[in-house]
Parts: structure tokens; sequence; C-alpha cells
């Protein structure tokens, strides 16, 4: 039972990354542009994390501040895919290398240090004594609980049942439609992907604040590209790519468990089993999902950037 | 026809709805609009007629703010007004169905009515929007279905959808781009009838279109574009299809019937080149396309097919030539079944396809001209040789293909995406002419194209007919069809509704077909 | 007379490339600056790269030696865009090439010529191998290969750690294997004979593509598969050949540094070669032959870095330059669109 409970428990960390991070893609996908760049956001916010936090002892002022630096390489991004309307995929796969490229520099400084404050779990009185899951669920850190039950309702809210969320969706479907009705599509999309950048950039700062948690060169580890691959086994739905980044945290705390049990795996293949993992996440669905096309499908203009005044 | 227009001529003196003044756009290599002055009165029915490319949907794209213009004025009921994006035009009471519908495919009808509208509850239910739906469509008098998905509907519902959604922004002007092109007669006169309906309120349609006989029939006064400028408006009452052609054109033309065969022509060969029996095959979705179809070709003979676009035209011109696989059925040419085969061997067989998408299909834009040009013949000699492939063979043949097509080309090597869409199709269809020795399936060879082209895209199709070869005609204009077709095939839900010999033909009997009603029995003879 | 921007439906090789270098001059100045900043004078450090790469001959050959792998992933990628395929995956490739090299040297006894004939057919093969599984999803499930092929970047590179730290560990260094006894012999100091090679191999390829049926088939498909089907082109056919050629080049290259440079296999044998084969196909803008000149580039900006380590600039602060140029190269590739007219009164 322990075991079990240690296993929920780490795979509600574990998974907290990458639902952040594939949350975030979700908003950018959702108004047409891919973001590839999420892997060197993510290192940027966690180098910013572990900086702020060593200066200011303030795991909250670390978080915002990995958004923040988020938000403003997403804004370049942005400006690069939605208004010079250059190459997504090309910005994206720039924007991984600028990021991890920079994050690793400015991180030579506090490599293998623990932060010197993190996110404590805040313990829900009662329910955390809920055998098996009370402790998995109600006795996490603050920010899981943003990230599993505030940004996948609300988000999800937002986009499926409100006027706004209405448009935002048909600006990724046929952003023609979108502004012969009077949508600015330009702003819609430069919003979306700099938020998505911004939760992204936090996942990162979620990884230094709260999961590792500390700094060092290959500590994201390729879970950017995890979050993106995970946007289309959810189906480009906030919900989903929540319960898909706690599956995930699920096949993490089972490599861990691995590793501290002593399984006669040699660690590094546990290591391999998230990547893997993804492989299948991606090629499954297209063969089991045949029927569910239509609710999964991507949005229909994802990836194109959109010429108004030209033939 | 006039006469039922009574009420919607304006007294004189009445200020303009729309005053469109000295409009310019220029585009790369190209004056869109040059100097275009147009009024639209209150209560009219005003047509913008004019080739392809002649610079109509440009100037509406204007009037609707997609575009801003490089010179003039816009003037509204007085007011002179600039629309910096398409939400400012709807403001001002306009509103555009546009030729391609601005419609979100995966959104339902109910959606897509709502969309970017402020008057949309902010929130949002299915059930709400499709009630609010229904209760527009009522007012309207618009048959549309709240709760269905935009990719499952029709072109002509789709159609309905748009229509409905521009009108719900309280449009004064309702724009129209092409709209008869999606629709069979019969639902075409339905939509006039509900045009005269709207207009009658005091409020102003501007219709664009290419076919003179729908414009008279519709317009109280017509404007007449010619590459770029305005020639002349005139009372529909004062014209008819001739003067219209001409001032259309800057010449006389004449449309020739052209079915009449010379003297070196050769005569339709007694056994068919092609023939297909129950030949039904599956679309895209999955879902069948093509029901059961039977019918034969003669070597000689030019075989029009008929029908609204999206009846399943596309696969049949894909199924005949290969590049999409019967579900059932066969399909037999010069007596050699071609079951199982690939777009290669319909070829090598003698098929020539001038595809309905050429930039899709027939096309790959970004590679030079010469890549293009030798499409079909680089795998033989003398472009290929063994395995290898000469550019100086293919560069020749290029040079061939581009004279025979009449067209001036500065650079061999550019993309092909840098010449006009004229140039495209007369290379496409001579490049197809030349393996064509047996049978050319020609799709809509004439969209897009201006009267000189498309005159000469016929001229070309008529050359291969009395060259021998059999010839399949899908076209989406029946004075086409009628001018050259031997025999007319109606396309309708995948099913050839009947076949009839071109002569004395009624029209409104294959508008009927086309809609769907009335089969001919006795449809095919071997 | 007023002056109009107007975007083209193409551009021109000349604006291209002119995008491009003004990309790479704008990315240089801007490190320049940060480098000012940090305290460092930009002009001596440039003078001391140069006279270190290109006036001496120890920089040459360190020139060349870097120049080998990345020239051939950008040939790989370079491939694998020939078909509209973006191969991620050419980290990973390399890693699998190298992994294979290092097997056969290290365990399968024979001649050294014959010893380096294997260990070129298994980088090849072990490549090819490394991307069959996106190849497959792509061609029959049309599952993107984005992401497919890059994850496996990082099975490929844990599974090097593993053998070089683990089983296959020389027990003087717990990082590396033992050397490997058959090397590919030298050419020029330590640039040995798979720079000639690697070479040929890219301008035997653009000949291949350009003059040849089959190279005319795969061109066609890569810029348009529905016309392709429409001319009877075997589109899939042709997708899993190409990829699988993308994958085995990557793997070579793998190969080429295992038994050619570094004569070991150890944990971070790529420095992020398959990434930067990303850069010099961009640069190179998808030519073949156009990737040596790209990868000459790309290796001098690469060495530039391992030469100033000791002013402070390491293989990330590369890294991050590289991501710099990339970015402003996507940016100028679409700004090359754009044409200045002149407005007729």
């Amino acid at each position: 039972m322990d075991l079990i409970t240690g296993l929920l428990t780490t795979a509600f960390l574990a998974g907290g990354v990458l639902a952040l991070a594939a949350i975030g893609e979700v908003l950018a996908e959702r108004v047409g542009v891919v973001n590839l760049g999420v892997e060197g956001l993510m290192a940027m916010g966690a180098v910013t994390g572990i900086a702020t936090v060593t200066a200011t002892h303030s795991p909250s002022l670390g978080f915002l501040a990995a958004l923040t630096i988020g938000a403003a390489f997403g804004a370049a991004f942005a400006f690069a895919t939605v208004i010079v309307r250059a190459n997504q995929v090309l910005c994206g796969l720039a924007l991984t290398l600028m990021g991890t490229g920079l994050a690793q520099t400015i991180g030579r400084g506090y490599s293998g240090m623990p932060a010197v404050a993190t996110f404590e779990p805040i313990v829900v009185p009662g329910l955390s004594e809920i055998p098996i899951l009370g402790k998995a669920l109600f006795s996490q850190n603050i920010l899981l609980y943003l990230i599993y039950i505030i940004l996948p309702v609300g988000l999800s809210y937002v986009m499926f049942y409100t006027r706004h969320g209405m448009n935002m969706r048909a600006v990724g479907e046929n952003p023609a439609a979108a502004d012969a009705a009077g949508i600015s599509v330009r702003a819609i999309r430069f919003l979306y992907v700099t938020a998505g950048a911004a939760l992204a950039g936090g996942a990162g700062g979620y990884l230094t604040l709260a999961f590792v948690p500390s700094w060092s060169d290959g500590v994201v580890a390729g879970r950017g590209w995890i979050a993106v691959a995970l946007v289309i086994f959810a189906g480009y739905r906030p919900g989903m790519a929540a319960l898909s980044g706690l599956l995930f945290g699920l096949i993490t705390a089972l490599g861990f468990v691995g590793q501290a049990r002593g399984w006669p795996v040699a660690p590094a293949f546990l290591s391999m089993l998230p990547y893997l993992g993804t492989l299948a996440f991606i090629i499954v669905p297209v063969i089991a999902w045949k029927n569910m096309r239509r609710t999964m499908a991507a949005p229909a203009a994802l990836g194109e950037p959109y010429y108004r005044n030209v033939r | 026809m006039q006469d039922e227009n009574a009420s919607t001529t304006s007294t004189p003196g009445t200020p303009p709805r729309v005053y469109l003044k000295g409009i310019c756009k220029y585009f790369p290599g190209v004056i869109a609009n040059e100097n275009v002055d147009i009024e639209v009165l209150p209560g009219e029915i005003h047509a913008l007629l004019g080739e392809n490319g002649a610079g109509k949907s440009t100037l509406m794209n204007i009037l609707t703010g997609i575009y801003q213009p490089d010179a003039g004025e816009i003037i509204i009921d007085g007011y002179s007004k600039q629309f910096a994006s398409p939400i400012q035009a709807i403001a001002a009471g306009i509103g555009m169905v546009h030729q391609h519908f601005k419609l979100v495919q995966a959104f339902t009808v109910a959606e897509n009515i709502h969309l970017g509208w402020d008057e949309t509850p902010k929130r949002v239910s299915a059930s709400v929007l499709e009630a609010r739906t229904a209760e527009l469509a009522k007012s309207f008098n618009l048959d549309v279905k709240p709760g269905a998905r935009v990719s499952d509907l029709s072109t002509g519902e789709q159609q309905r959808v748009e229509i409905l959604r521009v009108l719900s922004r309280r449009a004064r002007i309702l724009i129209l781009d092409e709209p008869t092109a999606v629709l069979t007669p019969a639902e075409a006169r339905e939509l006039f009838r509900a045009l005269r309906e709207f207009v009658s309120h005091g409020n102003s349609v501007i219709f664009i279109s290419h076919k003179l006989d729908e414009v008279l029939e519709i317009s109280d006064r017509i404007s007449i574009l010619r590459q770029g400028r305005k020639i002349a408006t005139e009372q529909a009452a004062d014209c008819d299809p001739r003067k219209l052609a001409k001032l259309m054109v800057g010449r006389d033309i004449v449309l020739d019937d052209m079915r009449g065969r010379g003297a070196g022509a050769k005569p339709k060969s007694a056994e068919s080149v092609l023939k297909v029996s129950g030949l039904s095959a599956l679309g895209d979705n999955g879902l069948t396309a093509l029901r059961d179809l039977n019918f034969s070709l003669r070597a000689g003979e030019i075989l029009g097919v008929a029908g609204v676009a999206g009846n399943g035209q596309r696969e049949l011109s894909q199924v005949l030539t290969g590049v999409r696989p019967a579900s059932a059925g066969e399909i037999i040419i010069d007596g050699k079944p071609m079951a199982g085969m690939k777009a290669g061997d319909f070829a090598a067989a003698g098929i020539g396809h001038i595809p309905e998408d050429r930039l899709h299909s027939g096309l790959a834009p970004a590679m030079s001209i010469i890549t293009n040009a030798v499409m079909r013949e680089y795998a033989k000699p003398p472009v290929a040789r063994g395995g290898f492939f000469s550019r100086d063979a293919a560069a020749r043949l290029a040079r061939e293909i581009a004279g025979a097509a009449d067209v001036a080309i500065p650079d061999f090597a550019m993309p092909i995406r840098n010449l006009s869409g004229g140039n495209q199709q007369r290379l496409v269809a001579r490049r197809e002419m030349r393996i064509a020795e047996r049978i050319l399936v020609a799709a809509y060879p004439s969209r897009g194209l201006d009267v000189g082209a498309i005159n000469t895209m016929l001229r070309y199709i008529v050359e291969l007919r009395d060259a021998g070869a059999g010839v399949i005609l899908i076209s989406e204009e029946l004075e086409e069809l009628l001018n050259l077709s031997d025999r007319i095939a109606v396309l309708y839900e995948g099913r050839i509704m009947g076949i009839l010999e071109n002569d004395q033909l009624d029209i409104d009997e294959i508008g009927l077909m086309m809609g769907g009603r009335s089969r001919i029995r006795a449809g095919e003879a071997a | 007379m007023a002056l109009r921007i107007q975007r083209m439906p193409s551009s021109t090789p000349m604006i291209a490339l002119a995008a491009r270098v003004v990309a790479v001059v704008l990315a240089l100045l801007f490190t320049a600056l940060i480098l000012a900043m940090n305290g460092h004078a930009p002009l001596d450090l440039a003078g001391e790269v140069l006279s270190s790469s290109l006036f001496d001959d120890f920089g040459l050959q360190d020139l060349g030696v870097i120049f080998i792998p990345l020239m051939l992933t950008g040939l790989s990628v370079a491939i694998g865009q020939q078909i509209g395929t973006w191969n991620i995956g050419a980290e990973g490739q390399f890693y699998a090439g190298a992994f294979a090299a290092a097997a056969i040297g290290l365990f399968v006894p024979a001649p050294d010529w014959l010893s380096i004939l294997m260990m070129v057919a298994g980088g090849f093969a072990a490549g090819a191998l490394w991307i069959l599984i996106p190849t497959l999803a792509k061609a029959y499930a049309d599952v993107s290969e984005l992401i497919s092929t890059l994850v496996l970047n990082f099975v490929a590179a844990l599974l090097v750690y593993y053998v070089a730290t683990g089983p296959w560990h020389d027990r003087m260094t717990n990082s590396a294997t033992p050397a490997i006894p058959a090397e590919i012999p030298e050419l020029w100091g330590v640039i040995h004979w798979g720079f000639p090679f690697a070479i040929l191999l890219a301008i035997v390829l653009s000949l291949v593509l350009s003059n040849t049926k089959w190279g005319y088939e795969v061109r066609l498909s890569g810029s348009n598969p529905s016309a392709a089907k429409y001319a009877g082109i075997p589109v899939r056919r042709h997708l899993i050949t190409v990829m699988l050629l993308s994958g085995a080049v990557a793997g070579l290259a793998g190969m080429l540094e295992v038994a050619g440079t570094v004569h070991r296999l150890q944990g971070g044998i790529s420095n992020n070669f398959g990434y930067i084969g990303i850069m010099v196909a961009v640069l190179a803008r998808g030519s073949l032959v156009g990737v040596i000149f790209a990868g000459a580039f790309m290796a001098f900006i690469q060495n530039s870095g391992i030469i100033l380590q000791t002013e402070g600039l390491t293989t990330s602060s590369v890294l991050a330059m590289t991501g710099l140029i990339l970015f402003l190269t996507a940016i100028g590739e679409e700004l090359s669109y754009y044409r200045i007219t002149r407005e007729k009164i």
C-alpha cells in the first residue's frame, strides 16, 4: 500500500511538469500555431526559477519569474510566427536551441545545488488521511492544484462554453473564416501563443522549484518534446492534456520505483521508458482511434501561417 | 423579367447606398482594380459582370474590408468610410457570401452563425445556439439544420448557412460572389426569389457573375469590369447577351457551336474506346461517391458530364485515370480491362487527365516549369534512358509544350507558380494532350480562365476529338457542354441520372436531373 | 511616387542567400555585443579565432575533423527534406551508427580493412534502423516524423551512455570503451579518409537526384505528393527509401566519428551534431551540395566555440548562438518573399 501511495504521489509530482507544458501547448495549437520550442522554454524557465529563488528565497517569485521569461521568449516566437509569418517548425527548433543553450550557460553557476526554498506540500486536513489516495491527492504543493484542477477546468470551460472560446477555436480551424467574421486572427494567435509559452516556462520553473528540485545541464531531458507529443495524444483538450501528463508521471514514477527497489533492469533502460512511451503514445492512437478521428482531430489550419492580403 | 422589379427602381436623385469612387488596387505584376467607379442604389440588384481576373472579387474584398484600396474612396449612405478590417464593414451593414465559403468545417451550423458576433451570448451551449439559429432561419425564411456539422452538408446547404450568417448581422448590402456555381437551375431560381424579396425592403444586392443570361435575368443594372477597369454601367433592360459579351471581352465574341466536324476529322468509331459497367467508388471520407455507373465512349466523340459540383465528378475523373481505385465494376479501355491498374498504367494506355484542381493535383507549384512540363513523359525516352534523366531533353520537351500552348516563358527554371492561372492551365492541357492518344478526361478545364483562354482550351479539345480520341468533358457550364458534347450525361449524388443525345435538348430536363429529379430509363446503348 | 511592399509567390536564390548572410551577420554582431558587455574584446577574440583555425595547421585539422559529422548530419537532414520530411532524429541515428561501429570494431574479430568496411555497413544499417519506426509510422499511419524521430534521440544517447560506462567500459577510464583497433587511415594530420568520402557522398547523391529518373520522382513526391500520385509515382515507396537513406547517412556520421576521429565510444560522443545538422541543412536551403559549404561554415562556428573556451565560451553558448542564427534565418527566409515596388503615378 505504501508502494501505491508513493507511486501515486510521485506520479502526480512528475506528471505536473508535463501537464503544465502540455496545457500551454494546447493553447498555442488550438489557435493554429505549432510551438516546437517548448523544450527551450522549459529550460529557460527552469534556470530562471532557480536563479530567482536563490536570490530571493521565495519559490513563488521564482515561479512567477519562470512564467515571465516564458512569456518573453514566447512573445518573440509569436512575433516571428504570427506577425512575420516565418516557418513555425524552424522558429520552434531555433527557440529550443536558443533556450537550451542559453539556460545551460546561465545555469553553470547553479549546477547541482538544491533549491534554497521549494514549494512545500499543503496538507488538506481530513482528506489527506484517506488511505492510499489521500496523501497523493490532498497532500501536494499548491502548484499541483493549479496544474491539475484550476487550469484544465478553467481553460476547458472558456474554450468550449464561452463565446470567446468559440472564436478562439475558429482561428485555429479556419483563420480566413474567423477573419471574415470580424475576429482578429493576429491578436488571438499572439495572445495564446505567448500564454502557452508562459505556461511552458512555468513548467520549467516547476521542475527546479518543486519536482527535482535543482538545476543541472540536462534537467529538462526532453520533457518539452514529450509535452508536445502529449497534446496530440490528448486530442488538443486541456483536461485530457492534464490527464495525459499524469499518465506519463505514472510511467516515470514506475521508473523511479524500479531504480529504488533495485529491479534487475539497468537505470539507463528505465530512463528510456518515458521516451519509448511517447513513441507509443503518438503511434498507437492513430491506429486505434480511427473512429474518434473527429473528436481528436487537430485544428484544421494547424501549422499554416495566415495571409489575408495575398492572392 | 424587369416587370417584377417595378418596386425597386429608385426615383431619380436618390443617393446611392454604396459609392465606390476611384478605387485602385495593385498586386505583384497585376493591376487588379484601376479607377473603378460604381454606384449601387437602395432597392437595387446590381450585377458586377466580368471575366475571371477582371477584378470583381478584388473590388468586393475591398468593400468588405479584407483588402485596403491603394487609392480611392468608399462612401456608404453618403459617409466616407475606411474599412481596416472585416468587422468594420460588417458594422456598416455590408455582408458577403464568398465563392469559397468562409465556414469552419468542424463546427456546427449554429456555431458558424454565431461566430465573431457580439450578439452571441457570452456563455455558449449547443442548445441555446441552435434554438437561436432556428429562430433566425425562420425569420429569414431559409432552411438550415442548426445542429448539423458543416462538413456534412451539401454545397447548396452550406451556401444557405453563409447567407443566413450574413443576413443575421443585419446586412443591408448583400454581396454574392458567383453564387449559382453550386446550385441547380431550380435552386438558383429559388435564390433569385429570395434576393428580390430582400431588395423589396430597400436593401441592396451586388451580384458578381460571369454568366450573361443569369445577370440579365436577375439584375436591375449591370456594371462591366474588364482587366481591372470599369467599362460601363447599363440598365439590364437595355442589354442582350451579345452586347454584354462584347463589353466584357472588348471584341466581338461568337460562342461557337463546335459540334460540327471538319473535313479532316476522324469520324466516331463503331466500337467503344472506353466502356464502364457497374462502376462504383468510395470518396475520401469512406462513403460511396460513385454508384453503379454504366456508360461508354467512342473514339472521336465528346461525352459531356453535367451536374452541380460535388456530386462525384472529382471521383469520376480520378477513377477513370487510375488515381482512385474502383470499389466495384469494370473499366474497359480498347477491350482491355483496367482492374487493379494504377495511374501510370492508365497514362501508358493513352489516357490524359486535365484535373479539376491543377495546383493541387496537376502541378508542383514550387518546382520549375521544366519539371512540371515533363511530368507525364519523364520515364520515357528521350527524357529518360535507362535510369538516367536528361536535363537537356527535359528542357527541350518543356519548350515544345510551351510553344504548343503559346505561352511566353522568360525563364524555364523558375517555379511554375509564378505563371498566371491561364498559362498554367494551357501548359497542363497541352501536356496531357500529348499522351491522350485514346482518351482525354477533362475536369472543369475552363474554370478560372478568361474567355480568350477558354476558347483556346475548347479548341484544343475539339482538336483532340478530330484526331480520333474520345473526350470526357466534365463541366459546370451548361452552355459549354451544349456547344461541345455529342452526348451529355448528368451526374447526381454519384449516379448517372440519364444520358441524352445533344440535339434539341431541353435545358429544363437537364436541370431536373441535376437536381435529382427525373431519370431516363433508357440510359445507355453500348 | 510611393513605395509598396508586396509578397511574391516565390523568392529568388540570390535573395534567399542574402537573407541568410544577413541573419548570420546579425547573430554574430549580437554575440559580439554580449561578449563585449561581459568584458571581452570581440575584435581580439575574432582575430584569435581566425588565426587559430585558418592560419594554423592544427587549427585547420580541427576544423576539418568537426566538419565531417556536421556536414553529414546536414546531408542527412537535407535528404529528408527532398521527400518533404524533417529528420530531427539525426542525433539519435548518429549515436546508433556510433554504437554499431563500436560493437563491430570491438567485438568482431577481422583484419583491419575488413573491420572498417563492416563498420561502414553497420553505421549505415544502424542509422536506417533507428529511423525505421518513425518512417513506417509516417508512411502507413501519417504520424508526424517531428516527434517520433526526436524522442529516439534520447533513447540512443542513453543506450550509448549505458554501454560506454557499463558493459563495454574500459577498466582504466570509466566513461568510455577501450580503443577500437581498426582505425580509418589518416589523410592529413588527424583528418581521415572519411573527409573526402563524405564530400564525395554528397556530390554523388546530388547528381543522382538531378540526373536520374528515381531522383526526379523523389523530388516531385517531396514537392507535391498529390501531383506525384497523379503522375503514377509510388510516393510511399520513395518516402520510405529516402527516409531510411537519411537515417543511414546520419548513422555513417556516427561511425566515422568513432572509427576515424575519437577511436572509441564514449557517452557524449555527439556534440549536438544532429541538431546543428538541421542548421546546416537550412543554411544550405536543402541543397545536397550546399551542405558542404554550410557544413564548413558551421564547423567554423563550432570550432570557434572550442577555441574560445578559455574566454568562457562553451558549447552551450555556441548552441544558443546557432539557435539565434536559425531564428533569424527563418525570419529572413520569409522576408525574402517580399519585394519593394514603385507605385505607378
